[in-house]
């Protein structure tokens, strides 16, 4: 086995975190992995070795998700950051309220909430699609998933935000975060069931603890993963839908013309642009792949968001097309460690398109603001100036 | 070839179902329930559509 080819691009470096697909489709040409030397990384470029890497966690670990030693050490105990047989538990009691079957009886309400919020903007004819719509919608769904009250929905949004920068490397954007990732933490620790709305999952998830279910101490862990997973990436999805949509019109015609694509479209929205690009694994073991060598003990950077616009995989991969119905991409990663609040993420994600689809027909929109961020691909802002209704 | 349900892994995401509904639904409590588990001829391709699209792998066909 010999070593795979090198690279000096920065992964986080600020072009590159806003606009990450040319230099994905560099690195996807130089190999299937590639040593990014500034980083200290090797990256999984291709769509074939991404999906088995995270289906293989006996060869890629969990336990250094993150790019900084903090974060992972912080991380340590979590169902995202353990490997099986550990993990096998920490996941079944971390989706037990968030798994699709629990999450049933909520679908009318997300779906009523998605259409009132929608209804009252296309009402506006103008609006700032992510503080009103992309931020809104998931935080209030969230929020009252859980039951959050008082000062904790004000500070679900930077809290969520911080959690996702924190993952990168020890760049000025983690330190700044750390402190406000720390507020989350430390709230999560000492939070108890009577903080929390009387009826809400969260309180359900006390209950649980309270009569031996789940392990002692495991509900504000729990909470803190809702939060710190499920608002950020969620927020950065539902601001995509709105700008592919606003691009793409005859997309967004295709979708209006046939609502049974609602599913396919959202799938495609997260091919082409998935909220979180880049995910960490450790080499437990010399890796070979494709005839060339990962080094056990290194850090691992599964770049998601290369995959899945891998010409290897997906025809045309840089075309946004919502018949082609990618229910294979990588963005919610794959195997034991995929995205655990994926089922939450479908409601939302199709309520809003269903209501979206139906109220509108065209959104003009201008231009998009992105802001760096280590972990989250999102939109800043994003102003509609005009909503032609249907 | 047998299709194999690792159950504790399943969180009935359902995409399966979709992928393969002669083969496989979701019961009413939404969990999974494998209609037939031997598959040969073209209920094989249909068998590896659904493991291929379970989003945690817990469907395999062996």
């Amino acid at each position: 086995m010999t070593p795979p080819p090198a690279s000096d691009v920065d992964l986080f470096a600020d072009d590159v975190l806003v606009d990450p697909y040319p230099v994905h489709a560099e690195l996807r040409e130089l190999g299937p992995v590639v040593h990014l030397r500034r980083n200290d990384v090797y990256a999984l470029t291709r769509y074939d070795v991404v999906r088995d890497a995270l289906a293989d966690w006996e060869s890629f670990s969990s336990a250094s998700i993150a790019f900084n030693p903090m974060a992972n050490e912080a991380l340590t105990g979590t169902s995202l950051a353990s490997d099986p047989p550990v993990h096998t538990q920490l996941r079944a009691t971390l989706t037990e309220n968030l798994s699709p079957r629990a999450l049933r009886g909520l679908k009318g309400q997300i779906e009523a909430k998605a259409d009132a919020l929608v209804a009252e903007l296309v009402e506006k004819g103008s609006f700032e699609a992510i503080d009103a719509l992309a931020r809104a919608f998931p935080l209030e769904v969230v929020a009252d998933l859980i039951g959050f009250q008082g000062h904790v929905r004000d500070n679900m949004l930077r809290w969520g935000q911080a959690a996702m920068q924190v993952l990168g490397p020890m760049n000025q954007r983690t330190a700044e975060n750390f402190p406000i990732a720390g507020e989350l933490y430390g709230w999560c620790s000492e939070v108890k069931a009577e903080d929390l709305a009387e009826g809400s999952v969260g309180r359900g998830i006390f209950d649980a603890e309270a009569r031996g279910a789940i392990p002692p101490d495991t509900a504000g862990h729990i909470i803190h993963q809702y939060l710190g997973a499920g608002v950020d990436t969620t927020i950065a999805a539902i601001g995509n839908i709105v700008a592919l949509f606003a691009e793409h019109p005859d997309q967004l015609a295709l979708v209006r013309a046939n609502p049974s694509l609602v599913p396919a479209a959202f799938n495609e929205v997260l091919r082409f642009w998935p909220p979180i690009n880049t995910w960490g694994r450790l080499a437990t073991k010399d890796v070979d792949i494709e005839g060339t060598v990962v080094p056990a003990g290194a850090q691992v950077a599964v770049l998601l968001g290369a995959g899945n616009r891998d010409p290897r995989h997906y025809e045309n991969p840089d075309a946004f097309l919502v018949e082609r119905n990618p229910v294979d991409h990588l963005a919610f990663g794959y195997g034991p460690h995929g995205c655990a609040g994926q089922g939450l993420a479908r409601l939302e994600a199709h309520a809003v398109i269903e209501a979206l689809s139906r109220r509108v027909e065209r959104l003009v929109a201008g231009p998009e603001v992105r802001v760096p961020n280590n972990t989250t691909r999102s939109i800043e802002e994003l102003p509609v100036l005009e909503v032609i209704s249907a | 070839m047998k299709i194999v349900l690792d159950r504790p892994r399943c969180e009935g995401h359902g995409l399966c179902e979709e992928a393969a509904p002669q083969l496989m639904h979701l019961d009413d409590e939404g969990e999974l329930v494998l209609d037939r588990e031997e598959v040969e001829g073209a209920d094989i391709a249909l068998a590896n559509a659904a493991a291929r699209v379970c989003p945690v792998a817990a469907l395999r066909v062996a």
